[in-house]
């Protein structure tokens, strides 16, 4: 009886446990396996390839312009969406009328289907008919639609702020979110005690709110250095990785050659996932996630 | 314990957001049994021709009409037909074929990567002799490897230059250019009257290896030289490149080619944007939808003269052996070719028939008369040389940038791709 007192535990987590081994564990495992077979493009498993998938990723030309841009691309979108988010949990919670309604209003772009919005974006920024080039040309911006100039996602220079700008645009929601909620929980009676020492209003934010709102700070950044480091949809709608692979990360670049050879495709997913992996140990270091903040 | 607690969880929240994005998009897979009272379902996966999920001429209600009526003539078997969109059939089918979930039939682009795994049916087991006689000769020829047919070809479809004759008209061009030169001469004039791209150049990934091909025909060059060897930077190419890389720089062209779809393209020739496009019969339906009629047809121009040779593309269709079921599928095979769906999918699709009374059946059509024509004298990609599957998508992502930056590098990249370790 006793003995069946101590396995108790395990019937309530055992569910856990075998739904993240079967859609957590399994598929990493099934991923590492791949990028060690030779897999044709269609599918059909070959046989063990040892290295061969990695070296011959290793050695494609645009390896190392595709993860250093990876790289620029977690830090830019991540770091523009806390900054943006921070300034409007500010403002979100402040009391001022019609609140509610701008609260929703934000939930919009989080609701929308990523791939739905970054193909809206694509139409807005159509060099022959998207009305973002409407207005360049109607503000004297461009000479006439239709030419380079108005063809923005054409070039790598001027995609990819716009990518960037998408990207922050889909994550500002449930950062914003996250944040405000961390907001709510700082109590009310330490900003008086602030108020008490004579504190003024950014010395309040700077040692007051700040290391208050880390944990949800660092929960908020952490995902989305995950979500943003995967994200597939705006890059592959709006360029496709193109021109050549100018735009692409290694996300759209693991996509890329799933249709050439899987083996390979497999290996950069396993490389995706290491990526991932050393990125969250840095993040985590450097925002020193588990000293307790007083 | 709540240090490791959280990392526990972070963990776990990595593991599943990171594992999200490598996912395959598979599913859906050939769960074909025969049920009970000798019912058979075939399990068959088909690109769409159509616009689309939701359009009236989706590829789902074409094959449900079909299906429909091929089920009413032999209610023991039941077809389900799962259709996917061109851009994604190549890596679903894939994901199914590495998961075991193999359908019964198959309708794409290419059926030779499955050959050497021993995976397809022989034609002759699952097509009477009567419809294999009628298929076009030089397509089925296509069709074989190492002298063993598996490949039934499906449709096939021709390229030619469209060009729009109120433009020409108001830039006082009077004919079509037969030379480069000319097409030269004739998108200068229709940019001196304000048309923004006056070639349409799509080299983006949905199509660029076809309008590549069909340039580099128009110089006497191609992915492959006469013996059979890869030449995708052979001089003629890189000259080719070169001279498109001029009407590039002098805006002549579409903006930015390596970044545009072919279906974009041909949506701004059919709102008046784009003075001449090379494009196809199934060109014709998204002209006619955005309201363009006064076009013209005409071969395409080369260096010194128009092509004598066109891009001829066909798509296959195939049966898989892994569920048996050779004589259901024989028998939807048959109904399909003998019926009047053949004939249904090129009047929908604007797509070529691969059959001698196909052809018959449309000879009277005067908009596909020029492709019909162009037929016999096709040229191919080399799509049965196994690297091809790696060339093509390559060329799909980087050739735009041999009109953009240097030609001989972009093209000598591709080369070495096709030359590596097969």
């Amino acid at each position: 009886m006793r003995r069946l007192r101590a396995l108790e535990p395990l019937a309530w987590v055992g569910p856990a446990i075998v739904l993240i081994a079967l859609v957590v564990l399994w598929p990493v495992v099934e991923m590492i396996r791949s990028s060690f077979l030779e897999i044709s493009r269609l599918g059909v498993v070959r046989g063990y390839n040892g290295f061969a998938n990695y070296e011959k990723l290793f050695a494609e030309k645009d390896f190392g312009d595709v993860m250093v841009r990876s790289v620029i691309w977690v830090i830019a979108v991540v770091v523009l969406t806390v900054l943006i988010s921070l300034a409007l949990a500010q403002l979100f919670n402040q009391r001022f009328p019609l609140r509610k309604l701008a609260r929703w209003a934000l939930i919009a772009p989080w609701a929308a289907s990523v791939l739905m919005t970054a193909i809206i974006f694509k139409w807005m920024l159509d060099p022959e008919v998207g009305v973002i080039n409407q207005i360049r040309v109607k503000l004297g911006l461009i000479d006439a639609m239709g030419g380079a100039a108005a063809d923005q996602l054409g070039d790598a220079a001027t995609a990819m702020p716009w990518l960037v700008f998408v990207a922050v645009f889909v994550s500002v929601p449930f950062t914003t979110y996250a944040l405000l909620a961390g907001l709510a929980t700082i109590p009310s009676d330490v900003y008086e005690a602030a108020k008490m020492d004579g504190a003024g209003r950014l010395r309040t934010y700077w040692s007051i709110t700040l290391p208050l709102l880390r944990p949800a700070l660092t929960v908020a950044a952490l995902i989305n250095v995950m979500n943003v480091f995967n994200s597939f949809p705006i890059i592959w709608a709006m360029t496709h990785g193109q021109p050549g692979y100018s735009t692409a990360t290694s996300t759209i670049l693991m996509y890329i050659l799933k249709g050439s050879d899987i083996g390979e495709s497999a290996a950069m997913s396993v490389v995706n996932f290491a990526m991932v992996i050393v990125l969250t140990v840095i993040f985590l270091r450097v925002s020193r996630w588990n000293k307790e903040v007083a | 314990m709540k240090l490791v607690g959280g990392a526990a969880l972070g963990l776990a929240t990595m593991l599943v957001l990171s594992s999200c994005g490598s996912g395959g998009a598979g599913g859906g897979g050939g769960d074909t049994q025969a049920e009970s009272g000798g019912q058979v379902t075939l399990k068959m996966v088909a690109a769409d021709y159509g616009d689309g999920p939701g359009k009236p001429n989706s590829g789902a209600t074409f094959w449900k009409g079909v299906t429909d009526e091929f089920t009413k003539a032999n209610p023991n078997i039941k077809v389900d037909v799962q259709v996917i969109n061109w851009n994604d059939i190549d890596k679903q089918v894939a994901t199914m074929v590495q998961n075991g979930q193999v359908p019964d039939i198959l309708q794409t682009g290419d059926y030779s990567g499955f050959v050497k795994d021993g995976l397809l049916y022989k034609t002759d087991e699952v097509l009477s002799p009567n419809v294999s006689g009628d298929l076009l000769q030089k397509f089925a020829e296509f069709g074989k490897v190492d002298g063993a047919a598996y490949g039934i070809p499906f449709v096939s479809s021709a390229r030619a230059l469209f060009y729009n004759k109120d433009l020409f008209e108001q830039a006082g061009i009077a004919e079509p250019p037969k030379t480069w030169d000319e097409l030269k001469a004739a998108a200068e004039k229709l940019k001196a009257k304000g048309v923004t791209q006056p070639f349409g150049l799509p080299l983006g990934q949905e199509e660029a290896q076809g309008e590549s091909f069909l340039w580099m025909l128009g110089n006497g060059g191609g992915y492959k030289d006469a013996s059979g060897k890869w030449a995708i930077n052979s001089p003629q190419n890189i000259e080719t490149f070169t001279y498109m890389k001029g009407l590039v720089d002098a805006g002549l062209t579409t903006p930015n080619p390596g970044t545009k779809d072919r279906k974009t393209v041909w949506e701004d020739f059919g709102a008046g944007k784009v003075g001449m496009v090379n494009g196809g019969p199934m060109s014709i339906p998204i002209f006619d939808a955005a309201g363009l009629k006064n076009y013209g047809v005409a071969p395409i121009p080369g260096k010194t003269g128009p092509l004598d040779t066109t891009l001829g593309v066909m798509d296959w269709i195939m049966a898989f052996n892994k569920n048996g079921h050779a004589a259901e599928i024989k028998k939807f095979f048959d109904f399909f070719y003998t019926g009047d769906a053949a004939q249904k999918i090129s009047d929908t699709y604007k797509l070529l028939p691969v059959t001698n009374s196909g052809i018959q059946k449309l000879s009277g059509d005067e908009k596909l008369k020029p492709f019909l024509d162009a037929l016999p004298n096709a040229s191919f990609y080399p799509f049965q040389d196994p690297k091809w599957a790696e060339v093509n998508p390559a060329i799909k992502q980087t050739i735009g940038g041999a009109v953009k930056d240097d030609p001989a590098k972009v093209l000598g990249e591709l080369q070495k791709t096709a030359e590596a370790a097969g």
